[in-house]
């Protein structure tokens, strides 16, 4: 609802609005200060509406001279202690892969949207892809791992951008969310809760924080020494010690490492889990995210009224892959990949399966229809009763 | 002979972060006169060093600079520094951000980012320890490099080097000067008006690589860089209609064999009070 767009931050209540929107409400919601962007197709609609909305309640909107600068300048505001996230699509989510790196390996808390189109390179602007997934797990050189959450409705989109701060807030990580073309127009009904929770991260010398019901380790997520503070706090992207000084030895090295990715997988059960659809009793399960899931689970729908047993194993979070949660919802049952890529979500589910699946690729710049997932589920022995 | 620097004091020490000495820089390097006269001109404007100022700096041998000051501090990816500047003070605008960084770092792969914060104006203060090559990773050219040079990427000449004073005065930099490192006594001075300077304010701060670059074209020693960088100085004398200003006026000279010939030096610009 439009006219209800006042100087509040948490706009609690019914709205119809696209996805795109739900993302700048939901940052703006969990407490976001400033935003950085460079204009591209389809995330430029989340920087125009954080433009009009988030200089109201007291943010900083930012428009930088190229995204190189957008995710640094993130990285820069997030050192003050304020909560800063960028958006951007394919060729701007590869010019980020550097500030990325350094943002995970100094432990900046930020939040990057990726609202994904049709690549590579200049690709399809204005139609939708899913060929960022391993981007955002393997964009950036070197080890490190970002969560990675992906959202299938516009509720979706507004719940996982807050779920999103608060991961890296309590967690000290860059997140991403991983939206997609359809998602960024799509219009539809969903809720602004009255109450929200909303997670800062810790301070140095203070009560260790609490998330979820969880109290997060101080040892696993050091407590962030921001600009401003009592103490020197400094930061860079060579390897460090835990003052945040240069320290090239191995031991330094790898110890900084394993913790890194450590602290993402010990609290990966509080990270947004899968969705199961109809998967109890299906022969054949479905895997997929973002808006191919939407197709995916209408398929289902289609194919159980016609007795044929299938189900959907939507992804939430995609990085750290849901593996034990996979396993357990396909044992003994066939599984479709299907995606709008020539085939990278087919490379963790087999792998953490550890056997081959079929897939239905699709990359026409739509999502699958339901009408191939059908045929394919068919082919496969989805039978009827 | 082995030195324990844990028994040797400096004048500065409490502005420097001690875990990190001995630092990286050649005997001879313009770097540490450089970041004695920038915590010189720090102090001198009353700033809390530990509680108000953010020291940036990209890579390089410049970029080392920044874990070796005892304020918050940032050292970026290759020529990041402006934006993470930038992203700083809107976060947090009672922050005195100070980037610090090589002539590669912000004109090569940060020139972009150079130009558009000359353009916003965003309150910052830039210092560029223009060595004119890239010292850390072994004198190759530099945006900055001279056209008659040796480097091991100078095949022939170099391409035209930027002229600095008239790429910030040109880009709407609110505050642009040039001095040596061997001014070390009136930098203090002018890096405490930069900080001062509420929009950018920019210092060229003509230096050297001895170790490298000086070595291959007509400064081999730090001693012999200083001598040379006093002597080629020369002071402008600002005029009624700006002849100072013309590119031509402020253009550096440079010869391989024998080094600086003449640096226009002095504060091109600043803000009317
Ligand atoms: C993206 C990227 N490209 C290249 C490098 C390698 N590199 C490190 S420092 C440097 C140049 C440094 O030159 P300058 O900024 O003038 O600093 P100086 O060492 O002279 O102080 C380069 C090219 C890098 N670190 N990152
Ligand atoms: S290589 Fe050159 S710039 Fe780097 S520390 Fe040595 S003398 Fe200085
Ligand atoms: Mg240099």
């Amino acid at each position: 609802m439009s006219e209800s767009r006042d100087d509040k931050r948490v706009l609690s209540g019914k709205h119809l609005d696209s996805g795109n929107v739900a993302i700048a409400e939901g940052a703006i919601a969990a407490g976001l200060h400033g935003y950085f962007g460079y204009p591209i197709t389809p995330s430029s609609t989340v920087m125009e509406h954080i433009a009009s909305r988030l200089p109201k309640v007291g943010g900083r909107f930012f428009q930088a001279e190229d995204e190189l600068a957008s995710i640094i300048a993130t990285i820069g505001c997030s050192w003050t202690r304020k909560k800063a996230m960028t958006a951007t699509s394919g060729p701007g989510f590869s010019l980020m892969q550097e500030g990325i790196g350094l943002a995970a390996f100094t432990e900046t808390p930020i939040v990057l949207a990726n609202i994904m189109r049709g690549g590579p390179s200049t690709g399809l602007p204005t139609f939708p892809g899913q060929q960022e997934l391993m981007q955002a797990h393997f964009g950036s050189h070197g080890d490190y791992l970002i969560p990675t959450f992906a959202p299938s409705s516009v509720q979706e989109c507004f719940d996982l951008t807050v779920e999103a701060f608060n991961a890296s807030e309590a967690l000290r990580t860059p997140v991403f969310v991983l939206s997609d073309q359809v998602l960024s127009t799509l219009k539809e009904r969903y809720i602004i809760p009255e109450k929200l929770e909303i997670v800062d991260r810790a301070k140095p010398n203070a009560e260790p924080i609490v998330w979820k019901g969880e109290t997060i380790s101080p040892e696993f997520v050091p407590p962030m020494n921001c600009f401003g503070e009592e103490k020197k706090a400094f930061a860079t992207g060579l390897s460090h010690d835990p003052s945040g000084h240069v320290d090239l030895s191995a031991d330094t090295y790898e110890k900084l490492l394993r913790r890194q990715r450590e602290k993402i997988l010990r609290y990966n059960h509080l990270l947004p889990e899968p969705e199961s659809y109809q998967v109890e009793d299906a022969d054949v399960v479905v895997v997929a995210y973002g808006s191919t899931a939407r197709s995916a689970k209408h398929a289902i729908n289609l194919l159980r009224k016609e007795g044929i047993q299938a189900g959907l194993f939507r992804l939430r979070t995609i990085w750290p892959f849901p593996d034990e949660a996979l396993r357990e919802k396909t044992k003994g049952k066939e599984v479709l990949v299907t995606e709008m890529s020539q085939g990278q979500l087919i490379w963790p589910v087999e792998r953490f399966l550890r056997r081959e699946v079929h897939h239905l690729p699709y990359y026409r710049g739509e999502i699958p229809p339901p009408s191939r997932i059908i045929e394919k589920v068919k082919e496969i022995g989805g039978k009827g009763k | 002979m082995m030195i324990d620097f844990s028994k040797i004091g400096h004048n500065l020490e409490d502005s420097l972060t001690s875990k990190m000495l001995p630092h990286i820089w050649c005997s001879g390097c313009s770097l540490g006169t450089n970041l004695q006269s920038i915590i010189r001109g720090i102090l001198r404007t009353g700033l809390d060093l530990d509680r108000e100022v953010v020291f940036v700096s990209g890579i390089g041998c410049t970029g080392r600079a920044s874990g070796y000051v005892e304020a918050d501090g940032f050292h970026t990816t290759h020529g990041r520094a402006i934006p993470f500047a930038t992203g700083v003070k809107l976060g947090n605008p009672d922050l005195e951000v100070i980037v610090f960084s090589g002539d590669g770092d912000l004109f090569a792969i940060g020139g972009n980012h150079f130009i558009h914060a000359c353009r916003r104006n965003i309150d910052m203060t830039i210092i560029c320890n223009n060595n004119s090559t890239y010292g850390l990773t072994g004198g190759q050219a530099s945006p900055t490099s001279f056209e008659k040079t040796r480097t091991p990427t100078t095949v022939g000449e170099n391409d035209p080097p930027f002229n600095l004073v008239d790429l910030a005065l040109g880009a709407g930099a609110d505050f642009v000067a040039r001095y040596t490192s061997a001014h070390y006594k009136i930098l203090p001075r002018v890096i405490s008006e930069a900080i001062k300077t509420e929009g950018v304010a920019f210092i060229d701060l003509v230096s050297g690589c001895p170790a490298i670059y000086g070595k291959r074209n007509g400064y081999p020693t730090g001693e012999y860089m200083v001598k040379n960088l006093l002597e080629a100085s020369k002071e402008i004398v600002p005029d009624e209609n700006g002849t100072y200003l013309l590119p031509e006026n402020t253009r550096i000279h440079f010869d391989s064999s024998v080094g600086y010939i003449r640096i226009p030096v002095g504060i091109f610009r600043r803000q009317e009070r």
